[in-house]
């Protein structure tokens, strides 16, 4: 058979695609994305008395916290909301947030054994990242219906949520989607360069201040509103707010702005993840 | 004809030594920035034809202009020394590193086996740990619960299958590491060294295993191994790379054979051309020592099976003296294997030589040294030249399907038998 009219089923070459991965590649693989999640997911209570229990006790601490030092002691307005339903609220989606955001930054840096020993396709890591912390963030959801559950039935609180509901899955999306695409584009800056590693857990903790998290954007001053404005993640904590509790600033452009600068992180670092990804098995 | 699974075409592989990238973030920046801004070139890095070809301080190539064709069901050998490329190309093979230039392409499913235990973590159980492994290998959720108790029953650790691995001890940890990889079913194997752990035991398995499916079931292996044995049972055909070449491509015993004739030649001789300059001291001095393997053909290695000669020629510089010499042979590890004196002659002052010859078929495969003692009046030591010579054998088997390492320093070929005594009749109406 001559060679010329051989058909091959892969070709390795010096360059790498800007996208190489088909989906049904990504498919044959799901096994190993939900084995991940699992892993992942015991790894983190394995040897701990309270077990997966410490998924609600951190966010619960947090909450007792932030309700002291920033209603008891600074007195920040949280509209007419009680506080303890605001920052729970809050606290919950930038958990999830942030600990997608710091797990996925260390992709490389974490995995560097397994990659150079075997092949699979390398987003599924940082998927899986997130995969793990949205179980665990469906179980702090959990806990914040039933602090609403248990308002709603204690107080005379009236949450006027309409059909923004609906908006839910979206306000997700958008979390996880930008929460992933920061992840991506830092695992590879940190794994060639260390420099970034130092940047990911001060950048996320101060990255909390200019976000909607423990005052709503409605309570920030006029004249430094733009600040708040101008970070896309703005948008969706107001949307998670307004879905689940009913009270939120949300324009449509400003929905839009946080959209488009989603989908273009997103794209972006996931091209640059997949094209930087072998070159980093080198140099890591 | 078999039809062309794997074809690798004018590959090479270059890394960079030294630093991460250039160094820094700035650096790179501004790199980024004369290269793609400026349009200049980039004073750093330049991957083109030429460049390939030449040989600069602070790149080292690992793999040059490979060529190779496998056909399907063939079992591959890749013998090489450390550093030789053997891994890089596994490596490009199995999509983990890209290369520098050149192209594979293949047809099927390719799994690699680069190392004993990847995704395993130690905390896990080692039910979790089959699933977890098997993932990252390639394998779907059915089929590992399709195989699971194979896997079990071939690790042998039925009774911790639920306890974490980080209790295991190592043979546990690599015997059921190995179970999971074992019982993949790629189109392509390749196997990368994974041979050098475990015990004798779990070696014969693992081989029995690797030949099981290359033989019987027809996949196509790629296997590197510093076991030459191994690799010219299993093999079919050998790769030798040698710095990052192809030395040699063919059948495994030939090319196993040149690989081992080419790296042994060392140590097997030292010669003085003049007394002044010869170790020794005043009353003898060494004027050469040699050891001379009897092999049937040029290119035959060293093996076990091979005579061996050792000749010794000393200056004596004393009148007339009743002379002797012993050949002393140390394993490597320094253990005397024996001391065999020569009978004592007269000399007179000048050359006086000696030789002594090891039979083949009597020392085990390994490293040996030789050390001479020249001696008077059969008591009065005058000379001991120590470790003058070093030899390697290597490990010869004829029929025996078994590749672990033969026990003890010599393998002498006494006459031994095993026959039936007596034939048990199965007796009727007890």
């Amino acid at each position: 058979m001559p060679i010329a009219t051989q058909e091959w089923e892969w070709e390795i070459g010096s360059r790498t695609s800007i996208w190489n991965h088909s989906l049904k590649e990504l498919w044959s693989y799901r096994h190993l994305l939900f084995g991940l999640v699992r892993r992942n997911f015991i790894l983190n209570y394995q040897q701990t008395v309270l077990g997966p229990i410490w998924i609600l006790f951190q966010p619960a601490l947090t909450l007792v916290t932030f309700v002291i030092v920033f209603h008891k002691i600074a007195g920040i307005s949280t509209g007419t909301l009680p506080p303890v339903l605001f920052y729970a609220a809050g606290i919950v989606l930038w958990n999830f947030l942030s600990d997608s955001f710091i797990g996925t930054a260390s992709t490389f840096k974490e995995n560097v054994q397994v990659f150079s020993k075997v092949y699979f396709p390398r987003i599924i890591m940082p998927i899986s990242v997130i995969g793990t912390q949205l179980l665990r963030f469906a179980m702090q959801l959990l806990m914040l219906l039933a602090i609403v559950f248990y308002y709603s039935i204690t107080t005379d609180l009236q949450l006027q949520t309409g059909l923004w509901p609906l908006a839910f899955p979206v306000a997700i999306l958008l979390t996880a989607g930008i929460s992933l695409g920061m992840g991506l584009l830092f695992s590879i800056l940190t794994a060639k360069y260390r420099d970034f590693s130092n940047l990911v857990a001060l950048g996320i903790r101060l990255l909390m201040f200019v976000t909607p998290v423990i005052y709503p954007l409605a309570a920030v001053p006029e004249n430094m509103r733009w600040l708040v404005e101008l970070n896309p993640i703005t948008p969706v904590f107001e949307l998670f707010r307004l879905s689940i509790l009913g009270e939120g600033t949300l324009t449509l452009v400003h929905f839009i702005y946080s959209l488009s600068f989603t989908i273009v992180l997103l794209t972006g670092s996931m091209l640059l993840f997949n094209k930087q990804g072998d070159k980093l098995i080198d140099v890591v | 004809m078999p039809e062309t699974v794997i074809e690798i075409e004018n590959l090479y592989k270059m890394y960079r030594l030294g630093v991460i990238g250039t160094g820094s973030f700035r650096q790179d920046l501004q790199r980024w920035w004369t290269a793609n801004i400026l349009r200049k070139e980039d004073p750093f890095f330049q991957v083109n034809h030429e460049y390939l070809h030449k040989a600069s301080p602070d790149t080292i190539m690992a793999l040059q202009n490979i060529n190779l064709e496998v056909k399907h069901g063939e079992a591959i050998g890749i013998i090489g020394k450390n550093g030789s490329g053997k891994s890089t190309l596994l490596k490009i093979i199995s999509r983990i590193v890209r290369p520098t230039h050149g192209t594979v392409r293949g047809m099927g499913k390719v799994s690699s086996l680069l190392e004993v235990g990847t995704g395993f973590h130690q905390e896990l159980t080692g039910r979790e740990n089959i699933y977890i492994s098997g993932y990252i290998l390639g394998m779907s959720k059915p089929e590992i619960r399709r195989k699971f108790d194979e896997i079990v029953a071939f690790s042998g650790v039925e009774q911790f299958i639920d306890t974490p691995v980080k209790r295991y001890s190592s043979g546990m940890y690599v015997r059921l590491a190995f179970a999971v990889a074992a019982h993949l079913e790629p189109d392509i194997l390749i196997v990368d060294e994974v041979l050098a752990v475990g015990d004798a035991d779990f070696q014969k398995k693992c081989l029995g295993k690797m030949r099981e499916v290359s033989q019987a079931e027809g996949r196509t292996i790629l296997f590197v191994s510093h076991s030459m044995q191994a690799i010219k049972n299993l093999c079919d055909k050998a790769v030798w790379l040698n710095q990052g070449k192809m030395q040699a491509f063919g059948p495994s015993a030939a090319i196993v054979n040149k690989y081992l004739t080419s790296t042994q030649d060392a140590h097997l001789m030292q010669v003085w051309q003049s007394p002044d300059e010869a170790p020794g001291n005043e009353l003898v001095r060494i004027r050469s020592v040699e050891l001379e393997p009897q092999l049937a053909s040029l290119d035959a290695p060293l093996d076990i099976r091979t005579p061996l000669t050792v000749r010794v020629q000393f200056w004596n510089m004393q009148e007339e003296s009743v002379l002797s010499i012993g050949v002393h042979l140390f394993t490597a590890g320094g253990e005397c294997i024996f001391d065999l004196p020569s009978p004592a002659v007269t000399c007179a002052k000048g050359l006086v030589e000696g030789e002594c010859t090891i039979p083949g078929n009597f020392l085990n495969d390994g490293s040996y040294y030789v050390s001479i003692i020249i001696v008077r009046d059969t008591s009065i030591s005058l000379y001991y030249h120590e470790e003058c010579l070093r030899f390697e054998l290597e490990d010869y088997r004829e029929n025996i399907q078994w590749y672990g390492k033969w026990w003890g320093t010599v393998r002498p070929q006494f006459p031994i038998q095993l026959r039936q005594a007596e034939i048990m009749i199965p007796q009727e109406g007890i």
